[in-house]
């Protein structure tokens, strides 16, 4: 694997809770390398979403240092962190976190229209949205373009999700148990596409899970435990991969 | 860009917007609309107030000193130094003075019972006016007064040209009776017509021997006038000057001389303050201080303040519906902060800044803002504009007179529309909005994005 998307050196991170200080991560190290499948397990309560997000700078460590390709994201300020979310990295929750508000095309744009001034908008408009309904179409909800989240399943709700994730084309996917709200067979054929895609576009991905299976389909797995990495080992997939 | 859209998708989402807007809506609605009418009645009522008064008005203090002397008791010297100012238009001279008004003969007991009811009784206090025709009509509007049709009771003056000329088929008994003009109200009030007889009663207490001789006359009434000022035509009632002299029997020829320029918005400050000092240089009035010679304005300050302030009073008690509807602004938009932390938690993750956040919200406000405050001052001017039709629709409607035009003396309820006011109102309900949203907006971009992600 050549140099990491993103490597977190000696992460902390504690908690506030009323008076107290609870330290949940205790100088956690892991590099994620350009076009590699991490996959993060460990028992509940083991610190893996508060890591990845840390991965995916919506939360600030309390001490150690995050670089983003290359660059320290907590030194940067506040816009250009922004700036890296919205089209360096794609964010995946396990509860789809879908605007209510918007229809399956406009949750899909989102990224695209947060990035963009009024004008820019306005001129890039109808090519964006049909990029949007051609993904939704790929992704079998053609028929659910104007759909709000609410009238969707939360198959269909996930993989809008991904699409979403995916519309700007980050190098980083972060996936927090995507498959965790839905049931097997569903999870089964939704995770199918993320990984797909991921592998067609040669993505990085981190991917939290509790399933053993896949897990298995992951180059690399990290196993947590209390706030400590606690195991890193190549798969069979990341051997067969390279050869 | 995606602040605007989805403070729109926000705005049309979720109903209770709609409470803020119209809220702010009615505010600014109301507050035009009432300051637009206050506006008018103070204009109205500063038209009507000013009523048969003149520009300036030279009233000499006719008070004799220790050797008996005083500046001159008649007009004409005064009055020469007045029209030699060319910004002088005309000037005139006034006795005026006061007296009981009754009726005598076969009126006598009708006048018992008015004067003794406590309630029009009052009116038999009256002011008698002596007036030089000819000046009066150049120098004021009694003209006009005498020409409008009577609304009330009364009848006009045979003669506009002589209107102190006895009534046409006036034949009395005995004695010619000397004539007089009373107000349209004043003539309501005693049922007075023209060939009316009256008896007035007045005295002049003598400064000098500390007399107080009463002096009663028996008057035929010409005709009535209007002036459409309440106080005056309910309570004067005009004479020749030289007849009113006589009747008084008191060496005083005149009160006062009545002044209008050719410009007095222009003149009125100056002409006042210069013809003061010049009348003072001839011992024409007595003080040199001029409070003997003031315009119209000077006269009326107290009424023309107290409207003013009223009005002022009114905008800040209005104002508080302003601020109450950006208050339910506040209200909503906090509420909807609190609805909204998972979205602004998602959006966050993708890219959005704490900054835009807070816009996002803030653009809400100024949406409900616009909407609210554009409607209402749309409203506003509208209902301003036609405030009269819409009164008349309502009043036919409920059955009951809202705006009673015999009270106020206006045919219509007047209401004049500031652009500036308008332009003030809506920019305040705008600032008011978005301070207080401000807030809420605030609050949204210092949420921590991630504690709404955790949980479905
Ligand atoms: N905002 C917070 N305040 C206090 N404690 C927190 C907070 N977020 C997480 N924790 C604690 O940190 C620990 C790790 O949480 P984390 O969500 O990372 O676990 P996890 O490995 O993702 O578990 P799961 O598999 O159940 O999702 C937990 O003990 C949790 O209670
Ligand atoms: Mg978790």
């Amino acid at each position: 694997m050549s140099e990491a998307i993103v490597s977190a050196r000696g992460i902390v991170k504690a908690f506030q809770v009323g008076d107290r200080s609870l330290e949940v991560l205790h100088g956690v190290a892991l590099d994620v390398g350009r076009g590699e499948l991490v996959g993060v397990m460990g028992a509940s309560g083991a610190g893996k979403s508060t890591l990845i997000q840390i991965l995916g700078l919506l939360e600030e460590p309390t001490a150690g240092e995050v670089l983003f390709e290359g660059r320290s994201a907590w030194k940067a300020t506040v816009a250009e962190r922004a700036r890296l979310r919205n089209e360096r990295i794609g964010f995946v929750f396990q509860f789809y976190h879908l605007l209510p508000e918007l229809t399956a095309v406009e949750n899909v744009v989102l990224p695209a229209m947060i990035g963009r001034s009024f004008g820019a908008w306005r001129a890039a408009r109808p090519d964006l949205v049909a990029r949007a309904e051609a993904a939704l179409a790929r992704f079998g909800l053609a028929e659910r373009l104007k759909h709000r989240p609410a009238q969707l399943s939360g198959g269909e709700r996930q993989r809008v999700a991904i699409a979403r994730a995916l519309f700007l084309d980050p190098p980083l996917i972060i996936a927090d148990e995507p498959t965790g709200n839905l049931d097997s067979a569903t999870g089964e054929k939704v995770l199918d596409l993320l990984l797909t895609e991921r592998e067609s576009r040669g993505l990085s991905m981190v991917l939290v899970t509790h399933d053993e299976r896949l897990a298995a389909r992951c180059h690399r797995v990290v196993t947590m435990a209390d706030g400590r990495i606690a195991g890193d080992a190549r798969t069979t997939t990341a051997r067969a991969a390279a050869r | 860009m995606y602040r605007t859209f989805l403070a729109w998708r926000y705005l049309a989402a979720r109903r209770t917007n709609v409470i803020g807007i119209v809220g702010i809506m009615v505010g600014v609605g109301a507050l035009i609309l009432i300051l637009s009418i206050m506006t008018g009645f103070l204009l109205e009522t500063k038209r009507s107030l000013r009523g048969t008064l003149s520009d300036l008005i030279l009233e000499p203090i006719h008070v004799p000193d220790r050797e008996g002397r005083t500046i001159p008791y008649d007009p004409e010297p005064a009055l020469a130094v007045v029209r030699a100012d060319p910004r002088v238009a005309a000037a005139c001279a006034q006795l005026t003075w006061y007296g009981i008004l009754g009726q005598s003969g076969r009126d006598a007991a009708l006048a018992n019972m008015r004067m003794a009811d406590a309630q029009s009784g009052k009116l038999s206090g009256v002011k008698l006016v002596g007036i030089d025709v000819a000046d009066e009509f150049a120098a004021t509007n009694f003209r006009a007064a005498l020409e409008s049709t009577p609304r009330f009771a009364g009848s006009r003056v045979a003669d506009l040209d002589d209107p102190f000329a006895p009534p046409p088929g006036y034949a009395p008994e005995g004695r010619m009776l000397p004539t007089c003009i009373v107000g349209e109200q004043l003539a309501s009030a005693w049922n007075l017509r023209r060939g009316s007889e009256i008896e007035i009663v007045t005295g002049v207490p003598d400064p000098l021997t500390g007399d107080f001789p009463v002096n009663n006359r028996r008057y035929v009434v010409v005709g009535t006038f209007r002036s459409g000022e309440n106080e005056m035509d309910l309570e004067k009632i005009y004479f020749e000057r030289a007849e009113l002299a006589d009747f008084l029997s008191s060496e005083r020829r005149f009160s006062q001389i009545l002044v209008r320029l050719h410009d007095y918005a222009r003149d009125g400050k100056a002409v006042r303050d210069e013809l003061s000092a010049k009348l003072h240089a001839a011992g024409l009035v007595k003080f040199a201080d001029g409070r003997e010679v003031r315009t119209w304005e000077d006269f009326r300050r107290s009424l023309l303040g107290a409207i003013e302030n009223e009005r002022v009073l009114m905008a800040i008690m209005l104002s508080l519906v302003v601020v109450v509807a950006a208050f339910t602004i506040f209200a909503i938009l906090s509420m909807m902060v609190t609805e909204k932390r998972r979205d602004i938690g998602i959006l966050s993750a993708l890219g959005a800044t704490p900054g835009g956040v807070t816009s996002l919200f803030l653009w809400i406000a100024f949406l409900d803002a616009l909407i609210g405050a554009v409607l209402g001052a749309v409203l506003g001017v509208l209902g301003a504009l036609h405030i009269d039709r819409i009164e008349r629709w309502l009043s036919s409607v409920l059955g009951v007179q809202i705006f009673n035009r015999n009270v106020y003396l206006f045919d219509h309820i007047p209401a004049v529309v500031n652009p500036l006011w308008v332009a003030v109102i809506v920019l305040g309900a705008f600032a008011c909005t978005l301070l207080f949203a401000a807030i809420p907006a605030w609050r949204a971009g210092r949420l921590d994005p991630l504690e709404a992600l955790r949980y479905e």
